[in-house]
Parts: structure tokens; sequence; C-alpha cells
């Protein structure tokens, strides 16, 4: 073991938590606004919403996400390339930052299973509260937004926590598409001084660590809403 | 627009549907191990000795927290290097199938473990007590009564559970292991680079039956043990 070692690539891969992050943010964000639409749609069993619900997340739990990855990566580009030419822009689509695809692909993978946990919170609200709601006069979309999301949100966070969890753990497959996460650095220093096992070691400790810091942060949130 | 030529998915296919016993193999493998380390964690747990919870709640945060690739690198490159550094073993030449099965046996057991615990203590504890009230004994109540039905309400789980595995064990082609994606991998590169968005269909189409297949056999399995109790009753 090589202490001097571990120290300088902890700190390098320390520049790739930023990348990890924001590529977590990104998806979830993303992914917020069709995963409500597709939990609001199957709640209110509108014709045809479920039936593409339950078809893409067959389709996601199926797949792994390193082929998804794989073939999207083979895709984009290529087909980004001809829309942009066909289209006389001079755009250059192989200089584009790779981060864009990984953006799009992880919102992809997340938007099912958040469309789950949101539908499954948005059950447990009381339709009394709804109902309350608009019998002292505010609109369907004032009483959902001020009454019935805060608390199914409270209910969710568990589970939302599970699933960013879950997407920062993902993430570590990026270096397929060439992003410089935490995992690309560690493998790029590894290979350097063939010091494979520590490389995978410092890293290990790390995605620990930034586990441990979001179920805190988790904690600590669904500590302060319950009172509320 | 880019170039898709659906006759070599079909070209691909029996080439990569070769590698399936691989695949095949480390799933059943990992889920018969697994389901063995997961009951261990899980009676760790529920046991009430206050150290094994905390042992087996600290293995279980320890590998949810770790990115599966991460693991398989950690074990593809530790294992070998510690066994020699402890015991003086050279085990470079051990097949690549032995690593796969290693990292995924630890990441299994965690999520199977969570699976058997919530189904045991989703049992009403009546059930416990009938069984040792008619004169079983803990382990015959356990075997004959709890475990049958705790069986029955994590079947849906257990399948998600083992799906997840399916997709984490795609990841084995990293280290060079030829299952699906591993020989998906390989038929690419013998293509010079060509038809990778075909190969990759023919690979996914592969995954996606072995997930219907199991989805379809969880399901009748669920069917005919539900038939079961209504006769019972």
């Amino acid at each position: 073991m090589d202490f001097n070692y571990i120290i300088e690539t902890f700190n390098k891969t320390l520049m790739g938590v930023p990348v990890t992050l924001s590529i977590m943010v990104v998806a979830l964000l993303l992914s917020f606004f069709p995963a409500l639409f597709l939990a609001l749609g199957q709640i209110y069993q509108v014709r045809g919403v479920k039936t593409f619900s339950v078809l893409y997340l067959a389709f996601i739990r199926a797949t792994p996400p390193i082929l998804l990855i794989l073939f999207f990566y083979s895709l984009f580009p290529s087909l980004l390339n001809q829309f942009f030419k066909n289209i006389g822009s001079s755009i250059d689509v192989f200089s584009l930052n790779p981060i864009y695809y990984a953006f799009i692909i992880y919102s992809l993978m997340t938007t099912g299973t958040l469309s789950e946990i949101l539908r499954s919170a948005l059950l447990t609200v009381d339709k009394g509260q709804l109902e309350a709601a608009q019998a002292i006069g505010l609109t369907v979309r004032q009483a959902y937004i001020r009454i019935v999301f805060p608390q199914a949100l409270r209910f969710a966070l568990p589970n939302i926590c599970n699933l960013v969890i879950n997407i920062v753990k993902g993430t570590s497959l990026v270096f397929v598409m060439t992003i410089k996460d935490i995992t690309a650095i560690a493998r790029v220093e590894a290979s350097y001084g063939y010091q494979y096992f520590e490389s995978y070691l410092v890293i290990f400790i790390l995605y620990l660590m930034i586990c441990g810091l979001i179920q805190l942060g988790f904690g600590i949130l669904e500590k302060k809403w319950s009172f509320a | 627009m880019v170039n898709y030529d659906i006759s070599k998915v079909f070209e691909a296919l029996p080439v990569i549907w070769q590698a399936l016993p691989m695949t095949l193999l480390v799933l059943f493998l990992t889920t018969f191990i697994g389901s063995i380390l997961g009951i261990f964690l899980a009676w760790a747990q529920l046991s009430g000795d206050k150290v094994l919870d905390y042992l087996a709640r600290g293995y279980i945060f320890t590998l949810r927290c770790t990115p599966p690739i991460v693991l398989l690198f950690m074990i593809f490159y530790g294992v070998p290097t510690f066994l020699k550094w402890w015991l003086g073993f050279d085990i470079n030449g051990w097949p690549k199938l032995i690593f796969v099965l290693l990292t995924m046996v630890l990441l299994f057991s965690t999520l199977i473990s969570e699976v058997f615990r919530s189904s045991y203590l989703a049992i009403p504890k009546g059930q416990e007590e009938a069984g040792l009230s008619i004169g079983l004994t803990p382990m015959q109540t356990f075997i004959r009564i709890l475990a049958p039905q705790a069986f029955r309400i994590a079947l849906p789980n257990i399948t998600t559970a083992v799906l997840n595995l399916m997709r984490d064990a795609a990841l084995a082609y990293t280290i060079g292991f030829v299952d699906v994606l591993g020989a998906g991998n390989l038929l690419i590169s013998r293509n010079l680079g060509n038809y990778s968005l075909e190969t990759y269909t023919a690979v996914a189409l592969i995954y996606w039956s072995v997930a219907l297949v199991l989805s379809v056999l969880a399901h009748l399995l669920e069917k005919v043990l539900s038939v079961e109790v209504s006769d019972g009753f």
C-alpha cells in the first residue's frame, strides 16, 4: 500500500465529484415533470398513459444501464450530426461535451422509477385533503401545489433518497462516454502506475462518503418535515 | 438518417445467443448463493443480537453505497493481490467467472436480505405463536408455517431483485468476461466497429427475452401459490 499515492489519487478523484453530482441533479430535474405527468396520468386514468408507463417501466427494468449507454452513445452523435447537416447548421457535434448525452440517458432511466415513487406518494394523501382544499375555494392547481404535494413529498422522501443514491452509483458508468467523473479519473490514475486496487479503494471510500452525506441530508430533511 | 440494417440484427443474434448460458449461469449461481448469504443477513438483523445487527447493517450500508462497477474492479484487481500476499496463493489464472460471481453475490445478498426481512416481518405474529402452541419446534414452525408464507409475500420483490442482478451482471464485460454483452462487444470489434447499433439491439433483445421469461415464470408461480392457499381455507 502506497499511502502517498492514495492521498494524491483521492485529491484527483475529488475533481470528479461535481461531474457526478451534476449528472444526478440534472437527471432529477429533467425527469421530474415527465414523471409527475406519468404519475398524475395514471392516477386520473388518462387513456394511453397507463399502457405507456407499464411498457416504459418494463423496458427500463429489463435493459442493463450499460447497454442503454453504449447504444445511445453510438446513436446520438451520428444522428445529431446528420440532423445539423440537414438544417445547414455548422455546429460540430463531435466537439460537443459528452456530458449532455449523459444528462439525456440518465433522465430517461430516472423517469420510470421517479413516476412510480410520485404515484405511490400521491396515493397516500387522503382524498379528503384535495376536497377540503377545493371546498375553501382553492383551484385544483393551487390545491395540488399547496396542499397535496407538500404532504406527498414528505412521504416520498425515503424513496427519493434511495433513488438519488442509485443515480449516483449509476453515474459510475459514464466513463464509457469519456466523461471525467469519479470512476473515470480513478481508471486513468490506475492505469498510469498499475495501482488498480489502490485507485478503486480510494473511490470506494469516496462513494461511501457521498452516500453517507446524502443519507444524512435526507435524514435531517425528514426530521424537519415530520413536525410540519 | 443513420444507417440501420435490420438484417444485421438477425445475423448478430445467433452469435450472441451462444453466450447466453454464461449469463444464465451467473444469474442462477448468484441467486442461489446470494440467497443463502441473504438469509444469514436477514437473520442477523432479526436475531435481536446487537453486535450481529450492527455488523449486518454496516455491511448492507457499505454495499448499498458501492457502485457495482467499482466493486467489480476492486475484487478483480484486489483479491488476487490480497491472496498472494496473505496465503502466497496465485489465482491469476482463475476464470473470470469467479470474480464476477463474487461481486454479484455480495451485491445480490444485500438486496435479497432486505426482501427476506420485510416479508418475514409482514407475517402476523399470531402465525408463529399458533405454530408453537400446537407443539411444533421453532425450527419446524419456521420451515412449515412462516417460510412458505414469507416466500409468497416476497416473490414479486425477488423477481425485481433478480432483474436488478441481471442488469448489474451485464457489467462483467468490462473485465473481459464473455456474457451476452461481452459477446456483443466482441462481435462489434470483429466487425471493426461497424454495425454497433444493430449488435446492441440484438443484445437488448436477448436481455428482454430473459427478463420476460423470468417475469412470466414468477407470475405463474405466484398464481400456483395463491391457489394453494385458497384450497386450504
